[in-house]
C-alpha cells in the first residue's frame, strides 16, 4: 500500500475502528457506576439548582421563579456569613487535631508488642459508633448539672464550664465530640499506611545509626503523606458537612455560634419551610467544598511523596 | 525493654481515656415509676383488623411512657368499644417530624386519617387545604361540644370554624422545690407570684460554696420560646398584629413590645445577678437540673408534672405554682395560651375512612378517656366533664399539684391574648426569639436592638409566607 509521506502519521482506519470499540467496551463497564451517579448524584445536583431559582409553597412546590434572588438574599443576610465562618472554624479545630492524636496512636500501635491489636481495637472502636451516639454520650458528659466533666472539675476546686451553653465553649464541645468519633478512622487507616511501608528502609537507616525520631521523619512521614493528604481531604469534607452533633447537641445555639451550614440548610429546609432557599444555601456549600478540594489537590498534593 | 514498657504505659493510659466515656454514660437508672398510671402497665400486643372494619391510621408525636404505654391503651379501648372502626396508632417522632412526613406524604399520597399536630401549625394545616374540618363533622352530627374548654374551642377556631379537636392541652407553670423553700426561710406552700418576687426568691434560693460557686440556682428558665409567648400573654401583648392574626390575617410580629421588653429584662437581670441557672435551649437540661437540686425553681409545662412527680420521689417535695406574672393586676386582666396539641382529620382519605376517624376523635375527647389522659400524662382534660370521673378526682386528692395547672387554665379570660397568635410560621418565628434571648444573656445585645432584630425578621418570614399561600 503506497502510503502518503504526510509529516503526521495517522492512525489507519483498523486502529480508529478498534479504538472506537475499546470506547464502547469501556462505557459499557462503567455504565452501572455511570447509572447510579447520574441518578443520585448529578440528577439531585441538578435538581437542587433548579429548585434554589424557585419560591417554593409550603409544601415545597416550586411557585414562582425568582431567579438569582435568593442568592442575593442569602450573602446580604448576616446569618450566612457567620454560618460559613462556623464550619470553616469547626473545619480548622477538628482536622488538625483528629490528625495529631490519631497520628499518635497510629504510631503506638505500630509498635510490635504482645498484645497489641487489643489496643488496635481500643483505638479504633470509635468507628464503630453512629454520631447520634456518640453525641448523646458527650452531651452527658458535657451537662452542666449532672454531667461528670464539671463535676471533677468542682472535686478540683476550678471553676465550672458552661461547655454548650456558653457561645465561647459550644462550638469547641462539638469539636471534641467529633474529634473522638473520628479518631477511630484515622488511626485504622494510618495505621493500615504505616504497615505498608517496607521494614527495608527502617533496618538500612538503623544501620545508618538513625534514631527513632530521625527514621520517623525522613522514612514514616515523607511514606505516609498520601495517607494523610487522604485523611484530611476526607476530614475536612466530613467536618464541613456535620450535623447531627449540632442537631442533637446544640440546635445551632446558643446565639448561633454552633450554626454550621448543613445545620442552617436543615433548619431552612424543614423548618422554615424555604426550600428554594435552602437549595441555594446547599449550592454554594457545594462549590466552597469543591473549591477547598480543589486547592487541596493543587497546594497539599505537591508536597505528597508518592512512592 | 525500657522503651517497651514506655509504649505499654503510654498505650493503656490512652485506652483509658478514650473508653472512660463508656463506662461513665450508662444511663442511671431510672427511680421506680410511684405515680404509675393505673391500666397502663404494658403496651398491648397488636390485633389483626377484624373482617369487614374500617381502618384508621392515628400519627402522634407523644413519645415515652404517654406515646409507648397510654396511647396503645386508649386506642385498644377504642377498638374494642366497637367494631365497625379499626384504629392503629404509630408514633413519627417530635411534632416538627411529624409535620415534615405528613408535608411529603401529602405529596406522596402516604398519610394518615387522623394526625395530631402541635398548636403552633394550626395556620400552616388551615392553609394547606389537607383537612376536613372538624366543624364539618360535629354540623352533620349535631355533636354537643359544649362539654370542651371555651379557650381551648377558641384556639382552634379559624375562619368561623372549628379545624380541629383538642385533644392534649398544657400550659406552663412554676415547679419548686419545697425543702430548699424552707431551707432558704420561706414558705414552702406559698410559691412566688409576681416577677419581682421570682427575683426576690431566686435570691435567696441561690446557694454558693466557699470559693464563690453558685451551687444552687435560685430559678432558671429553658430558652424556649413557648415560655416567651407565655410570659407575654400573662403580660398583655400580642405577639402579631390584627388581634394576633385572629381578627384579619397577621402581616407584622409585635413581640418587640414594652410587655416584650420587660420579660427579657427581667429574665436578663436574674441571669446577670448571678440568681437564674442557664441549662440552654433543650427543656429536658433544665429539668434534669432541676431535679439533681442544682436549681430551686424551673417554668415547665403542666404536662412534665407526672413524670416530675416520678423524678423528684424520695428526693424532695414538689411544689406548683401558677406561670408568674409582671404584677398581680395581670393575674385578673390576662392569661396564659392553651397548649399542646389537636387532632386533625385529613380530608385526603376515603370518607368511610375519616368518618371512622372521627368517631376515634369523639372517643378521644370523651370524658372518661380524657380524665385517663389526665391522670396519666399530666395534659388537663380539654372536656370538662372529665374531672368530674371518679378516677380523676382520687387522683386531684392524691396529688393536688394537679389542681394548680385547672385552675391556671380557668382563670384565663377568653381573648385575643390568650388565644395565642395565629401565623404560618411559627417554629420559624420560635427559634428567631430563641437566639434573641441567648444574645441578651449572653450580653451580644441589648434587649431592645435584639427583640427588634427578631421581630423584624419574623415579619418578613410572615410576609414571604402570606405571599405564598394566597
Amino acid at each position: 500500500m503506497p502510503s502518503s509521506a504526510s509529516a503526521m502519521p495517522r492512525p489507519s482506519r483498523g486502529a480508529r475502528v478498534r479504538a472506537t470499540k475499546d470506547f464502547i467496551r469501556a462505557m459499557l463497564f462503567l455504565l452501572p457506576s455511570l447509572v447510579i451517579f447520574v441518578l443520585f448524584v448529578f440528577w439531585p445536583l441538578w435538581q437542587n439548582l433548579w429548585l434554589s431559582t424557585y419560591a417554593t409553597d409550603p409544601l415545597g412546590r416550586p411557585s414562582v421563579f425568582v431567579g438569582l434572588d435568593q442568592y442575593q438574599r442569602l450573602l446580604t443576610n448576616p446569618d450566612f456569613p457567620n454560618s460559613l465562618t462556623v464550619s470553616v472554624t469547626f473545619a480548622l479545630l477538628t482536622v488538625p487535631m483528629t490528625l495529631v492524636v490519631s497520628l499518635f496512636l497510629a504510631i503506638l500501635t505500630n509498635a510490635r508488642l504482645r498484645g497489641v491489636s487489643i489496643f488496635r481495637i481500643i483505638f479504633s472502636y470509635t468507628i464503630a459508633v453512629s454520631s447520634a451516639t456518640a453525641s448523646l454520650i458527650f452531651l452527658y458528659l458535657f451537662n452542666t448539672a449532672t454531667g461528670p466533666l464539671d463535676y471533677f472539675l468542682t472535686l478540683l476546686k476550678l471553676p465550672t464550664v458552661n461547655w454548650l451553653t456558653s457561645p465561647a465553649t459550644a462550638l469547641p464541645s462539638v469539636a471534641i465530640t467529633t474529634m473522638w468519633l473520628q479518631l477511630g478512622l484515622n488511626t485504622i487507616i494510618l495505621l493500615a499506611g504505616m504497615q505498608g511501608i517496607s521494614d527495608e528502609f527502617y533496618e538500612s537507616a538503623k544501620i545508618d545509626g538513625a534514631a527513632f525520631w530521625d527514621s520517623f521523619r525522613h522514612i514514616t512521614l515523607p511514606l505516609l503523606s498520601p495517607t494523610m493528604f487522604f485523611l484530611i481531604v476526607v476530614d475536612t469534607l466530613a467536618a464541613l458537612q456535620t450535623f447531627t452533633q449540632v442537631q442533637v447537641m446544640t440546635r445551632g445555639g446558643p446565639v448561633q455560634s454552633t450554626d454550621v451550614l448543613v445545620y442552617a440548610i436543615y433548619r431552612q429546609f424543614y423548618f422554615n419551610g424555604n426550600y428554594g432557599y435552602a437549595a441555594a444555601q446547599a449550592t454554594i456549600l457545594f462549590f466552597v467544598m469543591l473549591i477547598l478540594t480543589v486547592i487541596q489537590f493543587g497546594v497539599i498534593e505537591r508536597r505528597v511523596f508518592y512512592q | 525493654m525500657k522503651r517497651a514498657i514506655l509504649v505499654i504505659v503510654t498505650l493503656v493510659a490512652f485506652a483509658l481515656a478514650i473508653s472512660a466515656c463508656a463506662p461513665a454514660a450508662a444511663p442511671t437508672t431510672a427511680p421506680a415509676a410511684v405515680a404509675t398510671v393505673p391500666g397502663a402497665t404494658a403496651a398491648p400486643t397488636s390485633v389483626p383488623v377484624p373482617a369487614g372494619a374500617t381502618k384508621v391510621t392515628f400519627w402522634h408525636s407523644q413519645s415515652g411512657d404517654v406515646g409507648g404505654k397510654v396511647i396503645p391503651k386508649m386506642i385498644s379501648d377504642f377498638n374494642a368499644s366497637q367494631t365497625k372502626c379499626f384504629a392503629t396508632a404509630t408514633y413519627q417522632g417530635s411534632y416538627d417530624d411529624a409535620l415534615n412526613k405528613l408535608k411529603a406524604g401529602l405529596q406522596s399520597g402516604d398519610i394518615p386519617t387522623v394526625m395530631q399536630l402541635y398548636d403552633i401549625g394550626t395556620k400552616l394545616m388551615v392553609d394547606l387545604k389537607v383537612a376536613t374540618p372538624m366543624q364539618d363533622f360535629i354540623d352533620k352530627e349535631k355533636y354537643d361540644i359544649s362539654g370542651i374548654e371555651p379557650n381551648l374551642l377558641a384556639y382552634y377556631t379559624v375562619n368561623g370554624k372549628l379545624q380541629s379537636m383538642p385533644f392534649n392541652s398544657s400550659n406552663p407553670m412554676l415547679y419548686y422545690n419545697k425543702d430548699a423553700f424552707k431551707a432558704a426561710g420561706l414558705d414552702p406552700n406559698k410559691p412566688p407570684r409576681t416577677f419581682d418576687e421570682v427575683e426576690q426568691y431566686a435570691q435567696k434560693l441561690t446557694k454558693k460554696d466557699a470559693s464563690g460557686q453558685v451551687t444552687q440556682y435560685g430559678v432558671s428558665f429553658a430558652i424556649y420560646g413557648w415560655f416567651f409567648e407565655q410570659f407575654l400573654a400573662v403580660s398583655g401583648g400580642y405577639y402579631t398584629n390584627n388581634g394576633n392574626g385572629r381578627d384579619s390575617i397577621a402581616t407584622a410580629a409585635t413581640f418587640n413590645s414594652p410587655e416584650g421588653l420587660a420579660i427579657v429584662n427581667w429574665w436578663k437581670k436574674m441571669y446577670d445577678e448571678g440568681v437564674e441557672g442557664n441549662y440552654g435551649r433543650n427543656t429536658t437540661d433544665t429539668r434534669n437540673a432541676f431535679v439533681a437540686g442544682k436549681t430551686a425553681m424551673i417554668i415547665e409545662s403542666t404536662a412534665a408534672l407526672t413524670s416530675l412527680l416520678d423524678a423528684t420521689q424520695g428526693k424532695f417535695g414538689l411544689g406548683t405554682g401558677f406561670y408568674p406574672r409582671p404584677n398581680e393586676d395581670a393575674y385578673t386582666k390576662y392569661g396564659t395560651i392553651i397548649g399542646g396539641a389537636s387532632l386533625w382529620i385529613l380530608n385526603g382519605r376515603p370518607q368511610a375512612e375519616q368518618d371512622c376517624g372521627w368517631q376515634l376523635v369523639k372517643f378521644l375527647s370523651s370524658p372518661p378517656e380524657q380524665a385517663y389522659w389526665h391522670i396519666s400524662s399530666g395534659y388537663y382534660p380539654t372536656n370538662k366533664a372529665g374531672y368530674d370521673q371518679q378516677t380523676d378526682k382520687d387522683w386531684r386528692a392524691k396529688y393536688p399539684q394537679f389542681q394548680t395547672a385547672i385552675d391556671q387554665l380557668h382563670m384565663a379570660p377568653n381573648t385575643r391574648i390568650t388565644q395565642g397568635g395565629l401565623i404560618g410560621v411559627f417554629p420559624t418565628a420560635r427559634q428567631t426569639v430563641e437566639v434573641a434571648i441567648e444574645s441578651v444573656l449572653q450580653g451580644k445585645a441589648t434587649a431592645k436592638d435584639a427583640l427588634d432584630k427578631a421581630a423584624s425578621d419574623v415579619t418578613q418570614a410572615i410576609v414571604q409566607y402570606n405571599q405564598t399561600v394566597k
